[in-house]
């Protein structure tokens, strides 16, 4: 516990305290395009709009998270493999379990950070009125929500050049966003493509804060979606991960 | 005593390229162990292979009586490996804050850094240092956990004089402690004078292992220096001699018999001064060994 307690006090001050482009990126750029999109480029009833502001604020949260995880820890953690960190924390006592679980922590944290300052974007700029409970359920399963993309951008951090890692990123984040129904409504997307968009993690989720934020029924499919992806990518990360360290990744050669 | 490290027929490669080839060693505790060798010799393969870090294919290795990567052999470790740990946005105190929580007993921070004359360092970026203060960092981060054994892999590059010359101090104190170091450093002179024992590796292979003085009697050569007026031609052929090189620090003859070279020598004495005589240091018999080959 100590050693977490320390591990996550190191990389709270590097990661989010210090680190103002992962901030502006990662929080606030999303909170711009919601209110890009729910202030100057809208049409619509009055019903219509508020419906869209509170779904797409659902679809920001979630965005952002991607974004957190696919971009910004992926690159991290993939950064520190770079510096020798997570080399060094191997050879001491605790290893390298209190690094991952701080790095996943504070992805969960910069989570309930995007919910706090896109929900209070959406109460301020546009009104958006919920409950306590409806709140609550939303900062409860964007978290829950972001553990696929958090596996997602552990394994993608297992890519070795930089370069590869950005493109990576781009090619996965950007289509997904889209695909899932993020950016706009997965109706608006053609019939064909839209059986794809409904198996991402992401739509899972946004579609469940979506029916969260409407007080509409909950489909059992999303937590089955949801958990499906858990589990398999947690079972990649773990195939993976020992692969790597059985082929003694990261040591220099001599 | 029984042995801190046991390491036996370790063999390793990378491909189908040998990088070791039927290690044997011991290590007692309290030793300091110079772990020499060319470029490419193997040394930190072989300190992965001690530190877990690298699968072992072939062979045991034990340190402490458990095996490599063990968290029982960990809580005793301390390692100092080539790269620096580089990260931006954090402090030398942070990163030293982080590396004493990872043990159950460690040294207290501040005053490692006050022993280790890095006080002035401490609210410093990492990214920000050089690379001679980073390795003064790593190595103060390889002793918070108060280890009793330390692997050292090139400890001193980048240093600078008054830094190296505090760093073999410390070594030298880490002795008197009663502490197991195990380093490589291409600084020889320094390793011939701090180590208890020297592992010599070439190829991958375990040329040579014992104290220093043994590795002199091995290859025993001598080394004559003078200033003389004379032509070097002459001295090439005396007994014993193997190499005659005249340069404007005077004259110098390697002999593989001394006596024999310096009786030789008699007829010319009232043209030589200066006159010194001893045995080749770490330095040289590395060359000699190695043929003088850079890789």
């Amino acid at each position: 516990m100590k050693t977490l307690r320390a591990q996550l006090k190191f990389d709270f001050y590097r990661v989010v305290g210090r680190n103002r482009s992962f901030q502006f990126f990662s929080i606030m750029m999303p909170a711009a395009f919601y209110l890009l999109f729910t202030r100057v480029l809208v049409s619509g009833s009055a019903r219509e709009l508020a419906t869209f502001k509170m779904q797409y604020m659902c679809s920001m949260i979630v965005y952002s998270g991607m974004l957190i995880a696919l971009m910004g820890i992926a690159e991290l953690i993939m950064r520190d493999r770079d510096r020798g960190l997570t080399r060094w924390l191997q050879l001491t006592p605790t290893g390298v379990a209190p690094y991952y679980v701080s790095i996943g922590l504070l992805s969960l944290l910069m989570n309930v950070i995007a919910v706090v300052v896109l929900g209070l974007t959406a109460t301020v700029f546009n009104g958006v009125r919920l409950s306590a409970g409806q709140w609550l359920l939303i900062g409860g399963w964007a978290i829950i929500g972001q553990l696929p993309i958090i596996l997602l951008g552990v394994l993608l951090s297992f890519i070795d050049r930089a370069e590869t890692l950005s493109i990576v990123g781009n090619l996965i984040t950007f289509p997904m966003a889209i695909l899932s129904g993020l950016w706009w409504p997965i109706k608006m997307l053609p019939a064909w493509i839209r059986p794809v968009g409904e198996l991402m993690p992401t739509y899972f989720v946004n579609d469940l804060l979506g029916r969260i934020v409407t007080n509409g029924t909950l489909r059992i499919t999303n937590f089955y979606g949801t958990a499906t992806w858990i589990g398999g990518l947690l079972v990649l990360v773990v195939v993976v991960t020992r692969y790597r360290v059985k082929r003694g990744d990261g040591v220099v050669q001599s | 005593m029984t042995a801190l490290i046991k390491a036996r027929h370790v063999a390793f490669s990378y491909g189908q390229h040998p990088v070791l080839t039927d290690v044997t060693f011991t290590v007692q505790p309290g030793e300091i162990i110079g772990l020499i060798g060319e470029n490419g010799a193997g040394k930190t393969t072989l300190l992965n292979l001690l530190l877990g870090t690298l699968p072992l294919p072939s062979g045991q290795l034990q340190l402490f009586g458990h095996g490599p990567g063990d968290s029982a052999v960990k809580a005793h470790l301390g390692a100092m490996l080539q790269g620096d740990v580089v990260l931006p946005n954090v402090t030398v105190g942070e990163y030293l804050q982080l590396a004493a929580a990872q043990f159950a007993q460690s040294l207290e921070p501040q005053r490692l850094l006050s022993d280790l004359q890095l006080t002035a360092l401490k609210h410093r970026a990492l990214n920000g240092l050089s690379g001679g203060q980073l390795r003064r960092v790593t190595f103060a981060v390889a002793l918070i956990g108060n280890p009793d054994l330390l692997f050292l892999d090139e400890p001193t590059v980048g240093m600078d004089t008054n830094a190296q010359r505090a760093f073999w101090q410390r070594m030298r104190a880490l002795r008197d402690q009663g502490k197991t170091v195990v380093i490589t450093s291409h600084y020889l002179p320094t390793i011939q004078d701090v180590a208890d024992r020297i592992l010599l590796l070439q190829g991958g292979r375990l040329v040579f292992q014992g104290p220093f003085e043994a590795l002199q009697q091995r290859y025993q050569r001598v080394v004559i220096t003078c200033q003389t007026p004379l032509p070097v031609t002459p001295f090439g052929r005396l007994a014993g001699v193997v190499t005659a090189t005249k340069q404007a620090a005077g004259l110098q003859l390697i002999t593989t018999d001394g006596d024999r070279t310096l009786q030789a020598l008699v007829p010319y004495l009232k043209d030589l001064h200066q006159l010194t005589v001893h045995r080749e240091s770490l330095a040289d018999i590395f060359v000699q060994l190695t043929g003088g080959r850079a890789k």
